[in-house]
């Protein structure tokens, strides 16, 4: 260590040197730690030993008429020592902080840590999907069995027992029920929530029935044994064809995008009358033609008719005073078309797969 | 089903239409055009057929609705005068309807001296055109007949058929009587009731009515008289009878959805005339046509104000008069603005104003309609059952399940382990695909199974899938189905490199249910052991709401079952969500105390077998409103408790919402619950 200085002025160089120094050898270690600086408190305003201190107990050797001016030069340099130890102190206290930081650094590539994130299937997401379309036209949503009777499934929706209609639904039936009209079997469609829907209140009516159905179809990419449909039937005085058309234009915009337009053809279901075979222009190539619709322009999206008088009369609705109409689609079929997915299965088997695509 | 392009042509006076045309126009007009085959005269639509429109199903028909489609002369140059001779057909045979309600009309007409050849090679391309096989000349002009008109006609070797007592060939129509006997054309030997409608000889029936003919009485290379029937069938007996015996046929598809009781004379002539060209031969004098019944022809009323009030859209009563007529009707104003209706006799689909309505609209073009929507009303609602449905997915899946969409049906050997689960005796199809279709699932956990092992066998055995979905059963002849939320747990959690993971356990199964009722806004439920055939002992308990309902279970699989699947432990829950005592949502909801809580612990060693409800019940039986709960905070067995013993650490959490709590106060309650939690048997408190 360097002789204690001579005179204030000695000091304050010393002072600038030294810690310089420090700063400067200290640089390859990466900075001034905070104890590092600490030595040099001590070293320099230490109470019994710093520099400063030392200086002080020269006072009384110097002259009277010299001591105010000493006095004052120690005092300042005192403050100097003060003011430029803080600095070096703030400086090695941020740089301890850093480093402690530093040390807790982790690589933020790694795979984060898993939180708990479910998904809905694919036909929750396409039915939630198409419900908020019409829940925004104002329908309600309703509810019924699956296990129904004849009369509910086909009689009382115009399918006499020896209708040729039923050929188009191959049907399961439950063993344990009655005979004709109480047979039992597995709804193949919706529409007798339908039915149970009119005989359990007065129009008007507006109601979806979406829910699980069943056909005696072997499984193949494009059928299923279990498939699910959503159905929707208005009831009130003055519905007409033109709403019907209104309100499947209104969903096609809703589901589909603001330039989808529907094409209605004329078709046969019993329940209905006029039946109507309804259409959407392809969105995926704007009816230009593409694979998904065949190259048609048009894609065959739900059946649907003015609701027959026989229908309404069996739902205990007067058919001269009120008119209604319904519509039904598959939304296996929709969602098939929405996620471009290609074969029907994939929406049974459950893969992870398959259903950890971010719906 | 296929119709040729000449053909149709042939009833369309002028240039044949263009298919494209054609096929916009009829798809319009309700008859779908799915393709075209070919191209130039000998073109083929393939057209879908609706069930109620059994007169389109033929060329002359079809013609019909392209001519009003089109808005283009429709003409029919009809069967021609066909030359007779010989004797009388009345005097070659006899024909008896013993069945008015089920055969309205039978017309038959004797050809003799015929010798049966190929058909014409315009019949023969025309057949083969759509699909046949040509087989003489007799059979091919009836399928032309019927191909052209849509009458379905029978060819009779008339010396086959067994005389009656007046010595003439005998043709009946009646029920089968029980046990009689009939080989068909198709070689099958079939057995008849009093349900199947016959076409009998004198002694024997000798066709299925409306179906198939019989084969001893077919026309063979040696006929030389033929007796050719056309007739008018009921719908429904031709069905039945047809789906008895497992045919089908181009006839019995016509009988079944209505032919033109009209038109059966019309068949007859044009197949005679077809016959004798081919084959030669005198076509006798008459036709026999017993008419057991006239057919009602209905006359509806068409009101112009409701057919405008219904569409929601103006169409002129001049159009609607227009439209009627192009398609046949015979149309009378029956006042002002009102028409009287009476469809034509091929029309069997008509007969309400409605079916009128829609007549008009289809040839006026839906693309017409306007687009409304009708006026706002009812606020929308949602069945409480679906609404609790769609919570459960949400919770379930915000909880990290992946939710799955399995079959409702299963193998009964599937279902069996569980049926004792579901409500009632398992629900079975009568008719099934085979297995594993044959059972209404007890619970969606045997699909969830299914999934876990499609999933395990790809590499992918950790998992947590879900399904809200139903579980079926009966009770005697009622079907039940009740709402399920199941859960299954499969393989390893907290799968990461920062931590070890661990197996799923009962306890990350229980963890789900409370979820879920904690989600749906559910007090607590208690988890109480139980056993059930498909679980774990020891590991399984009963979901019990806390108004005491059986809500459900959960559990570890029985190791039986989880082998079938191909899996190692699996944790499965099976929850009825009608049983969740949902409360309603508070009216209020209170500020959280601003006063602070107080935590004080107890351990307590005590027997394994002594369950947590019980330590519970016992730290809170007494105890003063200030304890808000008790949480366990550490179990710990080894070194130091003795064997079949466990140390359980309790945390007592204190607090008020009026007050802060003395530290007195809170120890004399500690010590309290310490001295219900030591009367417990063979129990021991640290520090008491």
């Amino acid at each position: 260590m360097t002789p204690p200085p001579g005179s204030v002025e000695e000091a304050r160089l010393l002072l600038a040197s030294e810690l310089e120094e420090a700063v400067r050898e200290a640089a390859a270690r990466g900075g001034l730690l905070p104890a590092d600086v600490q030595g040099l408190r001590v070293r320099w305003l230490g109470k019994k030993q710093g520099v400063v201190t030392a200086l002080l107990t020269r006072l009384r050797d110097v002259p009277k008429d010299e001591k105010a001016a000493f006095g004052a030069g120690v005092n300042a340099l005192k403050q100097e020592a003060e003011e430029r130890l803080a600095r070096l102190e703030a400086e090695a206290e941020a740089r301890a902080a850093a480093a402690a930081e530093a040390a807790k650094a982790v690589d933020v590539t790694l795979p984060p840590r898993a939180f708990p994130t479910g998904r809905l299937h694919p036909l929750t997401v396409v039915r939630r999907r198409i419900e908020a379309s019409f829940r925004g036209l104002g329908y309600e949503v309703a509810d019924g069995p699956e296990i129904e009777s004849d009369w509910y499934n086909f009689e009382s929706l115009n399918f006499a027992p020896d209708h040729p209609a039923r050929d188009a639904v191959d049907t399961f039936f439950v063993k344990g029920g009655g005979e004709g009209r109480d047979a039992l079997l597995l709804r193949t469609h919706t529409s007798p929530v339908q039915m149970r829907t009119m005989e359990g209140r007065k129009p008007p009516i507006r109601v979806l029935c979406p829910g699980r159905v069943y056909r005696k179809d072997d499984i193949d990419p494009r059928h299923s044994p279990v498939f699910h449909q959503m159905e929707g039937l208005v009831v009130d005085e003055g519905i007409t064809f033109a709403h019907l058309r209104g309100t499947l234009a209104a969903f096609a915009r809703s589901f589909f995008g603001g330039r989808a337009e529907v094409r209605l053809a004329p078709t046969f279901f019993p329940f209905v009358e006029p039946g109507v075979d309804c259409a959407v222009s392809c969105v995926f190539c704007d009816r230009k033609g593409c694979r998904i619709c065949s190259y048609s322009g048009w894609i065959e999206i739900m059946g649907a008719g003015m609701v027959h008088p026989n229908v309404l009369a069996n739902g205990g609705i007067d058919p001269e005073r009120y008119t209604g109409f319904a519509f039904g689609m598959g939304i296996d079929r929709i969602a098939m078309l929405v996620y471009g997915i290609p074969d029907l299965r994939l929406l049974f088997e459950n893969d992870l797969r398959f259903l950890d695509r971010t719906w | 089903m296929k119709l040729r392009l000449e053909w149709l042509g042939s009833y369309l006076p002028g240039p044949l239409p263009g298919t494209d045309e054609l096929g916009t126009r009829l798809t319009k007009a309700g008859f779908i055009v799915e393709g075209v085959e070919g191209n130039g005269p000998g073109a083929c639509l393939e057209v879908e057929m609706t069930a109620n429109r059994p007169d389109g199903m033929n060329h002359r028909g079809l013609a019909r609705e392209a001519s009003a489609a089109l808005g283009r002369p429709f003409a029919d140059p009809g069967p021609g005068r066909l030359a007779e001779g010989g004797r009388p057909a009345a005097e070659l045979a006899t024909v008896t309807i013993e069945e008015p309600s089920l055969c309205s009309r039978y017309s038959a007409r004797v050809i003799e001296g015929i010798e049966v050849r190929p058909a014409s090679a315009a019949v023969r391309e025309r057949l083969e055109a759509l699909g046949m096989n040509p087989i003489s000349a007799p059979v091919d002009a009836t399928n032309h007949v019927l191909w052209d008109i849509g009458q379905p006609l029978h060819a009779f070797d008339l010396d086959s058929l067994a005389k009656g007592p007046d010595g003439k060939p005998a043709i009946v129509v009646r029920r089968a009587r029980a046990g009689e006997r009939l080989v068909t054309l198709d070689g099958v030997e079939r057995t008849l009731t009093p349900d199947h409608l016959v076409i009998a000889d004198a002694v024997r029936p000798v066709a299925l009515a409306g179906v198939m003919g019989g084969l001893e009485t077919a026309i063979s290379e040696r006929t030389t008289r033929v007796l050719l029937e056309s007739a008018h069938f009921d719908p429904g007996v031709v069905r039945r009878t047809a789906r008895a015996m497992g045919l089908h046929t181009d006839a019995s598809h016509r009988f079944e959805r209505g032919t033109d009781p009209a038109a059966t004379v019309d068949g007859l002539e044009r197949a005679a005339a077809l016959i004798v060209a081919d084959c030669g031969g005198t076509v006798a004098r008459g036709v026999i046509d017993v008419v057991a019944r006239e057919v009602p022809r209905p006359r509806v009323r068409l009101r112009h104000a409701r057919l405008e009030a219904f569409l929601g859209m103006p169409i002129p009563l001049p159009r609607c008069v227009e439209i009627l007529r192009a398609l046949q009707f015979e149309v009378t104003e029956a006042g002002p603005g009102v028409l009287e209706v009476i469809p034509p006799t091929w029309r069997v689909d008509v007969g309400l104003e409605v079916d009128l309505i829609e007549e008009v609209v289809r040839i006026v073009g839906y693309d017409e309609l306007p687009e409304v929507l009708p006026h706002a009303f009812n606020p929308t609602w949602t069945e409480p059952t679906l609404a609790r449905e769609e919570r459960a997915r949400d919770v379930l899946s915000g909880a990290g399940f992946v939710e799955t969409c399995t079959y409702s049906f299963v193998s009964s050997e599937e279902n069996a382990p569980f049926a004792g689960g579901a409500p009632g005796t398992p629900a079975e199809v009568a008719n099934p695909l085979g297995e594993p279709f044959t059972t209404m699932r007890a619970t969606p956990v045997i699909g969830l199974l299914a999934a876990a092992r499609h999933n395990a066998r790809r590499g992918q055995p950790d998992l947590l899938l879900f399904e809200v979905g139903r579980s079926y059963g009966m009770a005697g002849t009622a079907p039940r189905e009740s709402r399920r939320a199941t859960l299954l747990l499969h393989g390893r959690r907290q799968v990461h490199w920062s931590v070890e993971p661990r197996p799923v356990d009962f306890h990350d199964g229980s963890g789900a249910v409370a979820a879920l009722f904690a989600g749906l806004g559910a007090p607590a439920p208690a988890f109480r052991p139980a056993a059930f055939p498909f679980l774990s002992p020891g590991r399984s308990a009963r979901v019990v709401s806390s108004n005491g309902e059986d809500a459900g279970w959960v559990g570890v699989l029985a190791a039986t079952v989880a082998a079938r699947y191909d899996l190692t432990e699996a944790v499965v829950a099976d929850v009825d969500l009608a049983r969740i005592d949902v409360v309603p949502p508070p009216t209020t909801l209170e500020a959280p105390s601003r006063f602070p809580g107080s935590d004080v612990d107890l351990t307590v060693t005590h027997r394994l077998s002594l369950p947590w409800s019980d330590l519970v019940s016992a730290a809170t039986a007494g105890a003063p409103p200030e304890l808000l709960g008790v949480d366990a905070r550490y179990l710990y067995r080894g070194p130091g408790v003795p064997d079949g013993f466990v140390k359980t650490t309790l945390t007592l959490r204190f607090g008020s919402a009026e007050r802060s709590l003395s530290r007195e106060e809170v120890n004399g309650w500690r010590d309290e619950a310490a001295r219900r939690l030591l009367a417990l048997p063979e129990s021991r408190v640290d520090g008491f």
